[in-house]
């Protein structure tokens, strides 16, 4: 039951999908649509561009810095009501402090240091394939070979390396501004994720297939630069290809949806359904060390733990079968462990792993007498 | 094909059911799941959490809906008024027979009740908190009430206690006993508890108990005076004092089954009548030679409680062995697991008492103090504990210095978290 009162109202329409959630939502869904094609002309119809001035006013040096300022002051924010919420707990108190440094440099203030000192724009945070373009040669071109450098390393060895270590949350849930923002000023929405197994079956599909189509465009984009003066054809499909991912997958999905549904249909909706780059720690994941791991018995079904998780895993179901378990799509949060009123789940990196079991209560109950 | 009839659907009911069904296909058996209270088995124990829209109703419910459906386990949302064991039936209120071939009795347990004065007059602002209609009541009242007093310094009293403080209530806490909860912590910890519960802004006040009810024209509660001769005026009045056993139903059905301050059942859970058993917080179990009848209305207990009589129910060679004990809860922010015998040791039993010097973590472990002074039972206060790992230490009869050398291996902190216990201050008492 909701709190009495007119901030009683406020603060459980906002986070059940009331009235306020909705007008939220249609706000930050105008807000991207001014960045994304404010000065450009849609249908023949001009569209104002109002960030643009006011970057400049701040002495940016273009709209997306000022869009990076927005981004840094929700993660900070949001970062405070974690410490609020959470202080008592020592993990989501060093994760939440990692997540905001990270924001706030290298996401924020060393790209726009680099254009000061006329150097490429460049986020240490991201890494291909998340940032796509970090493995196209026109990007690798420009970039000097320190970052060269980093990017290939971090995108080919340490990202995997850590990732069998510690499992993707070491990305996901520390470093990534995708998820520092989900973890931060999203935390309020959380509980929104849908937790159906259909959710689950189109996860699998569609993230492994916004995998799959990042590794394709990427290869074509390079066979394109290699060999594309001799097949203008081929050059044709993978610039076409090239600019259908950037609209669909970086602008629509990661840039635009990722955000914009976090009033009505919970925080990570990009990160789960279609972040190539979790798709790959996800794999990764699955045969690594991490696991959660559950106390045997000691589950009262209470179901916090499924409705906090923001990736949709019914983590009640573990719990109360009493199996530890590793799920690709997990990004260690660890709000499933704070949220549990018995202390019955913990994150871990460890060998020997448990042989897993993939549960879904339906799936496992309906099997069981056939 | 045989129909199975239970009747409850808590967790000793559902768990049976599932477990019945692991075991039958929908050939083999029918299995009827009545409830009068809700058509799908919720958590009772995540009540709390819908009070305080942490969760919406729908998830307290721990299985998908569909599930039901998929496991061919009819669910019958009814009141059953009689029992027929040598006809083998079931009445529900409707008139409506079913037969059966084996029944479970698992109806749960109700909130005990003492005949306050001035009880009988109370129309409207006395609440328990157990049951889904306790829900909706508590919700109904406290959208229009500024105060409540809760009676009962156990598990669900705290727990309602928390709830109406989170709805602005002003709560005073009546808890009759020198310190919280005497039933399973020591006094150094339940005044601790008791300080910590006052920190959210409760007015406890301890010793005292409910003595008298008094209500306006329309028998809505306006105050209550107290043992000690205080008046509380109140909208609100929660009474959690403990649970009872929900058998009076079966008091006068055609054919009455033993009761004996619950249904009384066997190590198989059967029954004084043929092809009908209980399980969960129903029933007692008689334990003969090992122990007087075992009454544990808990979450857990009924759980397995559940399973095993499933597997009776089935003909397995069930004999129910109570485990080593442990449960766990939560008084606001504090964490507690208890496991083995914390409670009624006999005199000369030692109690290892650990304190952190500035954070609300407690240990207590109790042991013998003969030989190699063999551990019983530990109550852990403010930080998580593998109690699996603290159980075996008990079975394998592990003594003392063992347990403190190793503690730390029970502990289940999260990453970054994990309480040193380097600092605890260490104090020994001699019960």
């Amino acid at each position: 039951m909701r709190q009495k009162g007119a901030v009683g109202w406020f603060k459980h329409d906002i986070t059940h999908r009331g009235i306020t959630a909705w007008i939220l939502f249609v706000l930050l869904a105008l807000m991207y649509f001014f960045f994304y094609y404010g000065g450009r002309t849609l249908f023949g119809a001009p569209i104002p561009d109002p960030f643009t001035p006011i970057a400049q006013g701040l002495g940016m040096p273009h709209k997306w810095t000022f869009y990076g300022l927005l981004y840094t002051i929700a993660v900070v924010a949001g970062g405070v009501l974690m410490f609020r919420r959470y202080g008592h707990n020592r993990y989501q108190v060093v994760r939440t402090s990692v997540v905001i440094f990270v924001q706030v440099t290298l996401a924020f203030a060393v790209p726009w240091i680099l254009l000061i000192f006329e150097q490429p724009e460049f986020y240490f945070s991201y890494l291909w394939p998340l940032q796509i373009e970090y493995f196209y040669p026109s990007t690798i071109l420009e970039m000097p070979l320190p970052f060269l450098l980093y990017s290939l390393i971090g995108s080919l060895l340490i990202v995997p390396l850590l990732g069998v270590f510690y499992g993707k949350r070491w990305y996901c849930s520390w470093v990534c501004g995708c998820g520092g923002l989900a973890n931060t000023a999203g935390e309020p929405f959380r509980h929104l994720s849908t937790k159906s197994s259909a959710s689950w079956l189109f996860e699998k599909w569609s993230v492994h297939l916004t995998l799959l189509l990042a590794l394709l465009v990427t290869a074509l984009v390079v066979a394109s630069w290699a060999v594309g003066q001799h097949y203008p054809r081929f050059e044709e499909t993978a610039v076409s290809l090239q600019s259908f991912y950037g609209l669909i997958v970086v602008t629509m999905l990661s840039g635009i949806i990722g955000v914009v549904v976090y009033p009505i249909g919970g925080t990570r909706v990009w990160c789960r359904f279609f972040c190539p780059m979790a798709a790959l720690l996800g794999l990764i994941q699955k045969f690594g060390r991490f696991r959660i791991t559950v106390k045997d018995d000691m589950c009262i079904s209470c179901g916090l733990c499924t409705k906090y998780c923001e990736m949709g895993i019914d983590v009640r179901a573990y719990a109360q079968k009493n199996q530890d378990f590793v799920r690709a799509s997990c990004v260690g949060c660890g709000l499933c462990a704070e949220v549990c009123p018995r202390g019955v789940l913990r994150l871990e990196n460890r060998m020997p792993r448990d042989p897993q079991e993939t549960l879904t209560m339906s799936s496992l109950l309906s099997r069981s007498y056939q | 094909m045989k129909q199975y009839v239970i009747i409850g659907n808590g967790v000793a009911g559902a768990e049976a059911a599932l477990e019945l069904r692991r075991r039958l296909s929908p050939e083999e058996g029918r299995i009827l799941l009545i409830s009068d209270e809700s058509p799908y088995f919720f958590s009772r124990t995540a009540l709390m959490y819908a009070f305080m829209d942490r969760l919406d109703r729908r998830d307290l419910e721990p299985y998908e809906r569909k599930v039901w459906d998929i496991q061919k386990i009819e669910r019958v949302q009814a009141r059953v008024v009689d029992l027929d064991a040598s006809r083998r039936c079931i009445t529900l209120e409707s008139g409506e027979e079913l037969s059966f071939d084996r029944c479970l009795v698992a109806t749960g347990a109700s909130p005990r009740m003492v005949p306050f004065e001035g009880l009988d007059a109370v129309e409207d602002g006395l609440v328990h908190f157990v049951s889904l209609d306790d829900l909706d009541a508590c919700e109904r009242l406290a959208r229009t009430s500024d105060r409540a007093v809760v009676v009962g310094g156990g598990l669900i009293g705290v727990e309602l206690v928390e709830c109406f403080l989170h709805h602005g209530l002003e709560v005073t806490f009546l808890v009759r006993e020198p310190y919280f909860w005497p039933a399973a912590l020591a006094a150094e910890e339940g005044e601790m508890i008791s300080e910590h519960i006052g920190d959210h802004g409760v007015e406890l006040i301890h010793g005292e108990e409910l003595h008298r009810i008094d209500v306006d024209e329309a028998g809505k509660i306006v105050a209550i005076q107290t043992t000690g001769e205080r008046t509380l005026p109140t909208d609100i009045l929660g009474i959690c004092i403990g649970v009872v056993p929900t058998v009076d139903w079966l008091r006068d059905v055609t054919t009455p089954p033993t009761l004996k301050g619950g249904l009384l059942v066997d190590r198989s859970f059967a029954t004084s009548l043929d092809g009908v058993y209980g399980a969960g917080d129903c029933v007692v179990v008689d334990l003969g030679v090992d122990g007087p009848p075992k009454h544990e209305p808990i979450w857990y207990t009924a759980r397995d409680h559940g399973r095993l009589a499933a597997r009776s129910i089935l003909g397995d060679d069930v004999r129910y062995e109570p485990p080593v004990f442990y449960n766990s809860s939560k008084f606001f922010d504090v964490e507690y697991t208890t496991v083995g015998a914390v409670q009624d040791l006999p005199p000369g039993t030692g109690a290892l008492f650990r304190s952190h010097p500035d954070k609300l973590i407690t240990q207590r472990i109790l042991h013998a103090t003969d030989g190699e002074r063999r551990v019983l039972g530990f109550n852990m206060l403010g930080s998580r504990w593998d109690h699996r790992l603290l159980q075996r230490w008990i079975e394998e009869r592990r003594g003392l210095n063992f347990v403190r050398r190793h503690l730390h291996e029970a502990q289940f902190d999260v990453e970054f978290g994990r309480a040193n216990l380097e600092k605890m201050n260490e104090k020994e008492i001699l019960l």
